[in-house]
This record gives C-alpha cells, structure tokens and sequence, in this order.
C-alpha cells in the first residue's frame, strides 16, 4: 500500500526546496512568511519553484491556477497537502 | 578619432583565477592540461585532455545574479570584477551609461545546453525546465550576466564568432570608443570547457588525440609532432578607456590599441586560408598606421592543428618577414576560444611590461611546414613596443589587433 505523506513531511520537504533552489536560512522558514516579501523571491523564482515542487512531489502544478493565489510559505504547504489529499 | 588604451586586466584561467597566477604558470613553463576523467564514457571521442578552470568562490556573487549564469558567465563575472578593481573604476561609474560591456563566445554554457536537452529530450517534456535555462545558454549570456550583475547600463554587446570572439569584442570596443560612444568598456571573452565542445573539434579530426597518456606534451603549436588543439576555458576581460580619461584618472596603463582588422575568409568554413590571413595582418598593420618592421613581438593564435599553424605561418612570413619573434600560448592553458583573444592579450601585456618573451609550449622540433618565421623556443628578453595578436576563427573568421606601449 502506498505511504500517505505526512503533513510534516510536506513542510520538510518543501522547506528544504527553498533552501536548496533558493539558498534560504532554515531559521526563515517560518510558516508565515511571504515568499516575495520576506523570503525574496521573484516571478521567476516562482516558475523554477514549480519545477523543483513538481520533482520533489511527483506532481504537475504548472497549469494549476491555484499556485496564483500563493503568498506564504503555509500556503505553500497547504496547497501541496491538498494535491495530495487529491491523490487518495 | 579619440585614442584608446587598457587600463585594467582581469583573468580566469587554468592556471588559475586571476592574473598573476595565469603569468606566473606561464612565466614557469607550467602546462594546464589534463588528463580528463570521465570523457572515456564517450564513444568516438579520442581527444581526452583538456585545460579545466576552478570554479571558486562563486557564492560570493549574490544568487539572484548567479542563478543565470552557466560556469562561463561566472567566470566572466569574476574576470571582470578584477578588470574593474585593477583600472580602480568604482562601481557607481557603471551606471553612468558611458561604460559598456563587450564579451564574445562561441556559445552559451555548455553544460547548461547539455542538461536542457537531458531534461526536455527524453520524454520531449518542457515542464521539468528551469526558467533560467534560457539565460545560461544564450550567446550574449556572459556580456548579459556580467552586465546585469554589474549594474553596467552603456551598451552591452555579444561577439559571437568561436576563436575570435574576444579579439572583436576588442575591436568593436576600440571603435565605440574612439568614435566617442563611450568613455569605457569592459571587454573580453568567456568559454566553458565540456565534453561536447571538445568533440565538436574531435568530430573534425582538429583535436590532439595523441598524448592521453602524457597530457604536458600536447597541445603543440607549430612543432613537427604536432596533432591538434586541447580545449581550455575561462574568461579574459579588459578595462579600454579613452585615454585622457586614463590620464586623468592616473591609472596605470598598458598599450594603446593602435589598430585592428577583422574579415571573412570566405572560402572554406574549416579550411584556413593564407591569403585571407595576410590580408587581415595587413589591413590591421594599415589601420595602425605601422610598417612590418617596426613589430616587436606577434603573439599568434597557433592551436596546434595541422593546417591552422601552417597557414598562419605562411601569412605571418609574407606579411611580417622572418625576424620578429613569434609564440604562441595554447600549449600553457589550452585553447580558450571565445576567451583566448582576451587572455592571451592579457598575457603578452604582461610580456610588454616585463621586456620577456615567453616562448611556445612543447615546441621542441620547428615543424618542416611551420619554418621561415622566428620561433620563441626559450624565454627571451626584448623591449616591446609594438605588437599584433592573431586570432582566427572557424567560419573563416580572422581578427588582429595591434597594441603599442605608451
């Protein structure tokens, strides 16, 4: 039977995409922060943020609408959760 | 026609990252070339040995500057920093619209190109692509990064012709300067060392095959044994800037640039070509307003293939005579491409300044069809005051540039 992923799974592994693609501190990965604001990224960031998500999960995101809606890094684990969730 | 001079030198090589170490691993007969793990996974490929820069400290180049940049464009970046920091011009000069930013290649970084065809190939998917792909593969992509990361707002150009790209980079430089477009430029060439660009050289039997085994002997310009040219990288860039704005700066200067001719072949893609060569040395020496005698020293473009030395020999002797001493340096660091106008300028400043020679790496029997010039075979001390540096592209593409000490 396949392994739901845990929702701190999730969190781990999406912070450790911001510190790999990214090169942020662990300390500023705080689930509250913007990810244009605080953690400094840019529109195109945001495309290879896609790409690195899309390898780390086993999803495609790249046409999902709702990535649009994404400021926050909790946003960010929240909406690879509900993939997720989609999948079972 | 305002004059034009260099005022600062930067270089990443495989003697090492800056320019002091490039002369003085040259000045101590080092050679660069190694024996290059891992290529014997490539079928066809015969040439294994190349000149490998190290990529260090490139964290110090804030990421949103480095994400898109290959391996050249860092060492472009790095080169330049030098160039900038050795003419002592600041930073905040480089918005001023008045300094550009001319860097040839053959191509965009190598490897980049390589992973994005692994990524989007295979399944013919696009998804899985980074968006900064496009910038690390692009031809302009070191004058790009180099003057994006810079802040460098005057024009911003890309020469993109293989082995003479940083020549003209020089060259056009030379001309936006003395036509009063700009006050400065950072100048130069940039090239990546990568499997695929050796073979691309390998697949036209011009690589040197022979020394596998004993990577120090090869490449070997203008010597009987002979048997093609070693792909090196790194990336030369120099400051050129009008020269009462030198002066007025007090900054140190090298040579004036005093001419340059660039021209076609037009006769064989690959096939150098004696006539087309001659024409661009002489063309270069009139617009220099210089007679053949009063050359001192030609640095020649020499990589070692068997048709290419042999040519140009036959170009220099028809043009320049049998007496000025002539060397060639791709046997120390490989052969640059893009960057080798650039480094080995920079290299034969070096020579200026210090009234040295430095001779033709493993040239130890003058080849029967490379006779009838002056060989440098042993380091020798002469005052330079003028010279010509050759390079000369495949595509047929010749570019010389003369210099003068001030």
């Amino acid at each position: 039977m396949k392994h739901k992923i845990t929702e701190n799974e999730i969190i781990a592994m999406t912070n450790q995409v911001f510190e790999e693609s990214f090169e942020i501190e662990t300390e500023k990965l705080q689930p509250q922060m913007n990810i244009f604001e605080d953690l400094g990224l840019d529109s195109l960031d945001i495309i290879d943020l896609i790409v690195a998500l899309q390898q780390k999960f086993g999803v495609q995101i790249r046409n999902d609408e709702r990535v649009r809606d994404i400021r926050t890094l909790e946003d960010v684990y929240r909406f690879i959760l509900s993939l997720k969730n989609e999948e079972h | 026609m305002k004059r034009v001079v260099i005022s600062g030198v930067g270089a990443v090589s495989a003697m090492g990252n800056d320019v002091s170490s490039l002369v003085k691993g040259i000045e101590e007969k080092k050679s660069a070339v190694h024996y290059m793990e891992g290529w014997d996974q490539y079928i066809g490929l015969r040439s294994l040995v190349g000149a490998p820069a190290k990529l260090i400290n490139e964290k110090t180049i804030p990421r949103k500057n480095r994400r898109s940049m290959g391996r050249m464009s860092i060492f472009a970046v790095q080169a330049a920093e030098q160039a900038l920091s050795n003419a002592g011009i600041k930073h905040d000069e480089l918005t001023s619209g008045r300094i550009g930013c001319i860097i040839g290649s053959t191509m965009g970084s190598a490897k980049s190109l390589n992973e994005t065809f692994e990524i989007m190939l295979p399944q013919k998917d696009l998804t899985q692509l980074s968006s900064m792909k496009f910038f690390q593969c692009v031809s302009h992509t070191a004058a790009m990064n180099v003057s994006q990361c810079l802040g460098i707002t005057g024009c911003v150009l890309a020469t993109s012709a293989a082995c003479a790209s940083a020549l003209q980079a020089i060259s056009v430089g030379y001309d936006l300067i003395r036509l009063g477009k700009q006050d400065a430029v950072l100048c130069g060439g940039a090239e990546e060392l990568h499997p695929t660009v050796t073979g691309s050289f390998d697949v036209l039997f011009a690589t040197s095959s022979n020394y596998n085994d004993k990577p120090h002997k090869t490449p070997r310009p203008f010597d009987r044994d002979r048997d093609g040219l070693v792909c090196g990288e790194g990336s030369g860039i120099l400051v050129i800037e009008e020269y009462e704005r030198a002066l007025k700066r007090n900054s140190k200067i090298y040579a004036e640039i005093i001419g340059y001719h660039t021209c076609g072949s037009g006769m064989h893609v690959s096939q150098p070509d004696k006539n087309s060569i001659a024409s661009c040395l002489r063309q270069a020496l009139a617009s220099a307003s210089v007679s053949s005698d009063e050359v001192d020293y030609i640095n020649a473009h020499a990589t070692a293939t068997i048709q290419g030395d042999k040519e140009e020999v036959k170009a220099i002797k028809e043009v320049l005579g049998d007496s000025i001493p002539v060397s060639s340096l791709k046997g120390y660091i490989g052969h640059t491409l893009g960057a080798s106008g650039a480094l080995e300028l920079i290299v034969s400043l070096a020579m200026m300044e210090k009234g040295i020679i430095y001779p033709t790496m493993n040239l130890d029997n003058v080849s029967p069809d490379c006779q009838g010039i002056n060989h440098v075979m042993e380091a020798v001390s002469k005052d330079i005051s003028i010279m010509v540096k050759n390079c000369f592209a495949f595509g047929g593409i010749n570019s010389v540039l003369v210099c003068k000490k001030l």
